[in-house]
């Protein structure tokens, strides 16, 4: 960047835009201006990563020729290694984020290999759901003392697979109920990074760990009545979308509001999937009795989010006349009554679901239209267009027909955009 | 400064604990080895990996059902008490079960249920499944397991040493050579002219 901005002085001095007094104190700024430490603290990380995860695949290789007195001397030189590093940080450079974090990522990946050491030398069953369980718990408290966002972000990482282990990858499975509880563990921190380290990268890479690892492990609640999950993730996305319109969310670039995006993605991604016919048969078919409904864990979920985001739309909108809202907020109200109405009618869910995405689709053009915004504008057009397409496979309809309303809509795609374009240049001129 | 103090003790605390637990698991496991009590499992080893411990043999035991009876209903995942005591060739042979753990003059084992069936029948999932080995070695032990199938004259099992119904599994033996030898021993076989 500085070297471009030095690089262009001369054509800028040549063309009078700047002055050479001008050019030459741009100058004396880049001079004086300190070295940036941003890339030395990423490879600084990625080294310390690199190197712990390296003494994993050391240990598993399982030295045959090291007794067992040597490689219990190795968990402990191991987890000494990293806690000296971790001490000499705390004592000689409290200041060098790059540092903290390395001798921190270590460290944690260190008592991960100290803990595998000791399951080869006593050959401890343990399944992969213990084994990483003992390990985020003896490192959580790493994140606070040293303190160390890559241990955070590595934290998140590994609670997630917990939580898949235990209930997707793992037969039979359990529902991993911990998982919650461990990622309250970390809330504190990540709390306090945003309040104090609003712009740093890590911050925003912990804006889309959060958000993900949630809508990851939502689905291992899922049991016997998965049906309602629809409406419990539908009220997860619309929470997500919701705090990613939070002032200090929303300030941020949309590169780095993993709330917004993932919210905003995954309420159209599920309702893109339930606009098939597949599901809502299956759902109508259902004969639930209530109390097993109602009694259920989906239920539950489903229920606290719907009422979580209930809550976090009016504090956001309350002032806001409804039809000023963007439909990505409350989409979820409309979706939970249109997946009641489907117990009785699979065509009018099916009819509801496909009309609230066209509904997403059209805001989200007027939208672009509005603020002269192709970006916006082409993204709603590529809501339709999807939809379009997903009608494409399952409707009833002739081919002549779907192949003329295909030709109108990519027609009608081209005049939006050509029409908006000359708007744009002619505003400009 | 005080703040600064307080965080480097709750540091050191952590890094205390760090160590405490891998030291109390292996202080555990090596009373047990050199106190404990050994006992054979008759085995049927294959090769397996695990992403962060490496190549293990996983063990399936023959003495791993019991006719428990009817009346009482075990659920999977139970945690279950094995009793157990050797036969002539000092096998493991299992004696009854039981939720509550049996006086002390009774060897036994915590274990779990891994299945149950209506009429009685309970699958017992023991403590000890999983021996680590070498990762070029995993292989070679379940070929050399194979190997030994049809001389009926060699018994392969796992030797187990037990205390207090804790168990660990101290190796793999096959016609009462460790596995890791007969590996050795095959390659040197193979190397030789």
């Amino acid at each position: 960047m500085a070297k471009n901005v030095l690089h262009e002085l001369p054509a800028l001095v040549e063309a009078g835009v700047i002055s050479e007094e001008v050019a030459g104190r741009i100058r004396q700024y880049y001079q004086q201006r300190e070295p940036s430490h941003r890339l030395f603290t990423v490879f600084s990380m990625l080294g310390a990563l690199l190197a712990g995860l390296g003494v994993i695949l050391l240990v598993a290789h399982n030295w045959d020729e090291l007794t067992r007195l040597v490689k219990t001397g190795l968990v402990f030189l191991l987890l000494l290694t990293g806690q000296a590093a971790c001490l000499y940080v705390r004592l000689r450079k409290p200041g060098s984020t790059s540092w903290r974090e390395s001798a921190a990522a270590f460290l944690f990946l260190a008592v991960g290999a100290s803990i595998a050491l000791i399951s080869q030398i006593y050959h401890i069953p343990g399944n992969l759901t213990a084994f990483i369980l003992t390990w985020m718990l003896l490192c959580l408290p790493l994140v606070y003392t040293m303190p160390s966002s890559v241990v955070s972000m590595l934290y998140i990482i590994g609670i997630t697979c917990y939580a898949c282990e235990r209930s997707y990858w793992s037969y039979p499975s359990a529902t991993a109920y911990l998982y919650w509880g461990l990622l309250l563990g970390v809330v504190p921190y990540y709390y306090a990074l945003c309040r104090r380290k609003a712009d740093s990268p890590l911050t925003a890479l912990h804006h889309w760990l959060v958000p993900l690892s949630v809508v990851t492990a939502l689905g291992t609640l899922s049991r016997t009545t998965e049906e309602l999950m629809m409406v419990a993730y539908m009220s997860l996305f619309a929470l997500l979308y919701l705090a990613g319109n939070i002032p200090f969310l929303k300030e941020q670039k949309t590169a780095n509001n993993g709330y917004l995006v993932t919210g905003a993605a995954g309420t159209l991604i599920l309702l893109l999937i339930l606009s098939f016919h597949g599901f809502w048969q299956h759902w109508h078919e259902q004969d639930f009795a209530p109390a097993r409904l109602f009694g259920s864990v989906e239920f539950v979920a489903a229920f606290v989010l719907s009422l979580l985001a209930g809550v976090f739309l009016y504090r956001l909108y309350r002032d806001k006349p409804w039809y000023t809202i963007d439909p990505a907020a409350y989409v979820f109200i409309l979706f939970a009554a249109t997946f009641a109405l489907g117990v009785s009618s699979a065509g009018a869910a099916i009819l509801l679901v496909n009309l609230l995405v066209l509904l997403l689709g059209t805001y989200t053009v007027v939208q672009g239209a509005g603020r002269q915004d192709l970006k916006l504008l082409n993204y709603g057009l590529l809501i339709i267009l999807v939809l379009a397409v997903c009608r494409f496979f399952d409707t009833d309809l002739s081919f002549a027909l779907r192949g003329s309303l295909f030709v109108l809509a990519g027609t009608g795609f081209f005049l939006i955009n050509y029409s908006m374009f000359r708007k744009i240049k002619a505003n400009k001129s | 400064m005080i703040n600064r103090k307080l965080s480097l003790s709750m540091l050191v605390a952590v890094f205390l604990v760090q160590l405490y637990v891998p030291a109390s698991m292996i202080a555990e496991r090596e009373e047990i080895l050199n106190t404990g009590k050994a006992y054979k499992f008759k085995t049927a080893p294959v090769d397996p990996n695990d992403p962060f411990r490496g190549k293990y043999i996983a063990l399936q035991f023959a003495e791993n059902e019991f006719f428990a009876g009817p009346k009482q209903a075990w659920q999977y995942n139970e945690p279950v008490y094995v009793h157990l005591s050797a036969d002539a060739e000092g096998c493991a042979t299992i004696q009854g079960v039981s939720r509550e753990a049996p006086g002390e003059d009774t060897t036994y084992i915590k274990a779990a249920i891994d299945h149950a069936l209506d009429n009685g029948l309970i699958g017992i999932a023991y403590p000890f499944d999983r021996y680590y080995l070498e990762e070029s070695k995993a292989y070679e032990a379940e070929e050399s397991y194979r190997a030994s199938l049809p001389n009926t004259t060699q018994t392969t099992y796992a030797l187990v040493m037990i205390k207090a119904g804790d168990a660990v599994l101290k190796d793999v033996m096959i016609g009462d050579v460790s596995i890791k030898e007969v590996v050795e021993k095959n390659r040197r076989e193979q190397d030789s002219p």
